[in-house]
C-alpha cells in the first residue's frame, strides 16, 4: 500500500490527456459550428446600418483578411485561441484574453469555495445518516432538508441572503471584487459562495451518493474484518467510501456549479465568467461568449482528468480495465 | 442494520403483500407528494389554457398594489402592479410545461437510441457514443444555452431543444448500463437462442419489460431540471418576457421590492418553484427506490 503505482498513473495520465485533448477539440468545433450557423456574424453586428451593400461588406472582409471558407475560419480561430488570441470584444473593443483570465479566476474562486461549502455540509450529513441511519427521524429530516435546499431556486435564495446579511450582519454583499473599499470586503464575498454552495441544486445529490457509497463500503467484508480485529474502521473505509465518491461527484457536478455561477454572479454583481457570458449573450458578442464557453468546458474536462488520476492513484487495478 | 421480518405467507409471497407493507413508508410518501404536485400542475395547466382564472393575469389594479395574501378578493395577493399573483402563477405554468415536455422527450428518445446502440452493440460504436456523451457533458448547460442565445436569439422551444440535447448523456448512460447488466442474465441469451428478432428483444424484452421504470424516473427528474432551467432563464431575462408571466420573471420583478421588505411578490413564485421541483425530484427518487431496487440489498 505504501508504494505509489507510478506506471499505472503514467499510463492513465497519457490516455486521459489524449482523451481530454480530443474532447476539447470537439468542444471547440461545436462552439464554432453553432456560431457559424448563426444568422449574421461579427461584421454584420459591427457594420449594421453603416454599409448599405453586400459588396461593400465583402470588400471590408477581404481587406481585413477574413477567410471565406468555414474551415479557413475555423482553423484561423483555433490557431488564434491556441496562441492566446481570443479575438476582440465588440462591446469594449479590448482583447478578450486578458479579461478572460481575470473573470475565470474570479469564477474559480466562487466555484471552488462553493464546493467546499457543499462538502462541509454534505459530508457530516452523509456520515451521520450512514452511521446513525437507524434513527429514522434524524436521518429523514436531514435528507429532507437537503432536498428542500436543493429545490430552492438559487436566485431567490440569493435575495434572502442579501437581505439577511444587510439587516442582520450589516454587510453589503453586492460589491464588485477588486474594489475593496470596505474593510471587510472578503467577508462579503463569502455570501455568494455560501449561496452557491447551498443553493446550486447539487447538495441533495451529493449527500445521497456519498451516503450510498459509504453504506456500501461499510457493508464490505474487509470493513467487517477490520472492525472485528479492532482496527480503525475509518482508515479502511476512507479511500473507497469517502475519497473516491467525493472526487467523482465533484467532477460530475462541475458543469452544474458553473451553470449556477451564472445566476449567482448575476445576483451579486460578481465580475466572473457567468456575468460576462450573460452580458455577451445580450450583446451578441461572439468572441467573448466563444472564449467563455471554451474556458468553462476546459474547467470541466480538467476536473474530470483530476478525478481519473486520483482514482488511479487510489486503486490502480480498477483503472486499467 | 436493517431488520427483515417475514410478515406473511411462504417465502416468495412478497408480491401478495398490500402496497403499504411492501414498500418503505418514506418512499410511498415521496411518491404520493410527487403525484399530487404533478396532478396540480396538470390541472393548473388546463385551467390556464382554458383561461379559467380568478382574474386576467395582466389586469392592473392600482388600488391593490402589493397586497398580502388572503386580501379581499385576492387569495394569493397582488404584485407591484396590482396583478393577481394566483392567476399569474397559473399562467406561469404555460411558460415551462410544453417546452419542458419537449426537452424531456428529446432526451429520452435520443438517449434511448444511443444507449441501446452503445449497450447492445458495444465495441467501436460504444467508444464513439461515449465520446459524444462526454462531449455533451463538457458544456455547462447554462453557458451552452447562453452561447445559443447569443447566436440565434431563439425562443423558448429552441432553447428547450438544446436543454433536451444536454439531457441525452444521463439517459444514454443509464440505459447502456442497464443493458450491460441485463446482458449477463440468461433471458436475453435464451431469447437469441429462440430466434427472436433483435428488434423484438430490444423493444419488448429490454425496453418494455426492464427499462420502463428507469425511463419514467428519468422523465420526472428531467422535468424538474427543465422547470429549473426555464425559471432561471426567464429570471436572467432570456426566456418569457414581461408582461407575460413566468415564475422566473415574477421572482425577478418582485426582487426590486425585496429589499424594502415586500417579500411576497417574489417569494410566492419562488415557493411555487420550490414545491414543484421538490415534487418532481421526490417522485423520481421514490419511484427509483420502489421500482428499481425494491427488495433492499
Amino acid at each position: 500500500m505504501t508504494s505509489i503505482p507510478l506506471r499505472a498513473i503514467a499510463y492513465t495520465l497519457i490516455k486521459e490527456l489524449m482523451l481530454t485533448f480530443l474532447l476539447l477539440l470537439g468542444v471547440s468545433f461545436i462552439i464554432f459550428a453553432i456560431l457559424y450557423a448563426a444568422p449574421g456574424d461579427q461584421f454584420n453586428i459591427l457594420l449594421e446600418g453603416q454599409l448599405p451593400t453586400e459588396a461593400a461588406r465583402a470588400g471590408i472582409r477581404d481587406a481585413m483578411g477574413v477567410a471565406q471558407s468555414w474551415y479557413g475560419q475555423y482553423f484561423s480561430w483555433l490557431l488564434g485561441v491556441l496562441s492566446g488570441n481570443f479575438g476582440t470584444s465588440v462591446r469594449t473593443g479590448l482583447p478578450v484574453a486578458g479579461e478572460l483570465i481575470n473573470v475565470s479566476l474570479n469564477t474559480l474562486y466562487l466555484t471552488l469555495g462553493s464546493m467546499v461549502v457543499t462538502l462541509l455540509f454534505a459530508i457530516p450529513v452523509a456520515l451521520y445518516s450512514c452511521v446513525r441511519g437507524h434513527v429514522v427521524a434524524v436521518g429523514w429530516s436531514l435528507t429532507m432538508l437537503g432536498y428542500i435546499i436543493s429545490a430552492l431556486p438559487v436566485f431567490w435564495l440569493g435575495y434572502i441572503a442579501i437581505y439577511i446579511s444587510i439587516h442582520v450582519f450589516g454587510i453589503f454583499p453586492l460589491v464588485s471584487m477588486g474594489n475593496p473599499s470596505q474593510s471587510n470586503a472578503w467577508l462579503s464575498t463569502l455570501v455568494p459562495i455560501l449561496v452557491l454552495g447551498l443553493g446550486s441544486g447539487t447538495l441533495s445529490e451529493v449527500i445521497r451518493s456519498l451516503r450510498e457509497e459509504l453504506s456500501r463500503v461499510m457493508a464490505e467484508d474487509y470493513v467487517r474484518t477490520a472492525r472485528a480485529k479492532g482496527a480503525s474502521v475509518w482508515r479502511h473505509a476512507f479511500k473507497e467510501g469517502m475519497l473516491i465518491p467525493v472526487t467523482e461527484i465533484i467532477a460530475a457536478k462541475i458543469p452544474f456549479i458553473l451553470g449556477g455561477a451564472v445566476i449567482v454572479e448575476q445576483i451579486f454583481n460578481w465580475p466572473g465568467m457567468g456575468r460576462m457570458a450573460w452580458q455577451a449573450a445580450q450583446d451578441r458578442d461572439f468572441s467573448v461568449i466563444m472564449g467563455i464557453t471554451l474556458v468553462a468546458a476546459t474547467f470541466v474536462r480538467l476536473g474530470s482528468l483530476l478525478q481519473r488520476i486520483i482514482c488511479t492513484a487510489v486503486n490502480p487495478h480498477q483503472a486499467n480495465e | 442494520m436493517k431488520k427483515y421480518t417475514q410478515t406473511s405467507g411462504e417465502i416468495g409471497d412478497f408480491s401478495q403483500l398490500p402496497i403499504w407493507q411492501k414498500y418503505a413508508w418514506v418512499d410511498l410518501l415521496y411518491v404520493s407528494y410527487g403525484l399530487l404536485i404533478v396532478a396540480l400542475v396538470l390541472v393548473s395547466y388546463m385551467f390556464g389554457m382554458l383561461h379559467w382564472l380568478p382574474y386576467d393575469p395582466q389586469q392592473i389594479n392600482m388600488d391593490m398594489l402589493m397586497a398580502p395574501p388572503f386580501s379581499q378578493g385576492y387569495w394569493l395577493g397582488t404584485d407591484f402592479m396590482g396583478r393577481d399573483i394566483q392567476s399569474r402563477l397559473i399562467m406561469g405554468i404555460q411558460a415551462y410545461f410544453l417546452p419542458g415536455l419537449l426537452a424531456v422527450s428529446i432526451s429520452l428518445l435520443a438517449g434511448v437510441m444511443l444507449g441501446i446502440l452503445s449497450g447492445y452493440l458495444g465495441g467501436k460504436i460504444e467508444t464513439v457514443i461515449t465520446y459524444i456523451t462526454n462531449l455533451i457533458d463538457s458544456f455547462p448547460r447554462l453557458v451552452l444555452i447562453l452561447l445559443v442565445v447569443a447566436a440565434f436569439k431563439p425562443d423558448i422551444y429552441y432553447i428547450m431543444m438544446v436543454m433536451g440535447i444536454t439531457g441525452i448523456p444521463a439517459v444514454a448512460t443509464a440505459i447502456a448500463n442497464k443493458i450491460r447488466f441485463l446482458a449477463q442474465k440468461n433471458f436475453i441469451e435464451a431469447a437469441i437462442a429462440l430466434g427472436l428478432r433483435t428488434r423484438a428483444i430490444i423493444l419488448k424484452h429490454i425496453l418494455w419489460y426492464n427499462c420502463r421504470a428507469l425511463l419514467i424516473i428519468q422523465a420526472t427528474l428531467g422535468m424538474g431540471e427543465a422547470i429549473l432551467l426555464e425559471t432561471s432563464l426567464s429570471y436572467l431575462g432570456f426566456g418569457v418576457q414581461e408582461p407575460v408571466a413566468s415564475w422566473g420573471n415574477m421572482v425577478q420583478s418582485g426582487a426590486n421590492y425585496f429589499l424594502q421588505g415586500n417579500f411576497w411578490p417574489s417569494t410566492a413564485p419562488a415557493l411555487a418553484i420550490l414545491f414543484t421541483i421538490l415534487g418532481f425530484n421526490l417522485l423520481g427518487d421514490g419511484l427509483n427506490n420502489i421500482l428499481e431496487d425494491r427488495r433492499g440489498r
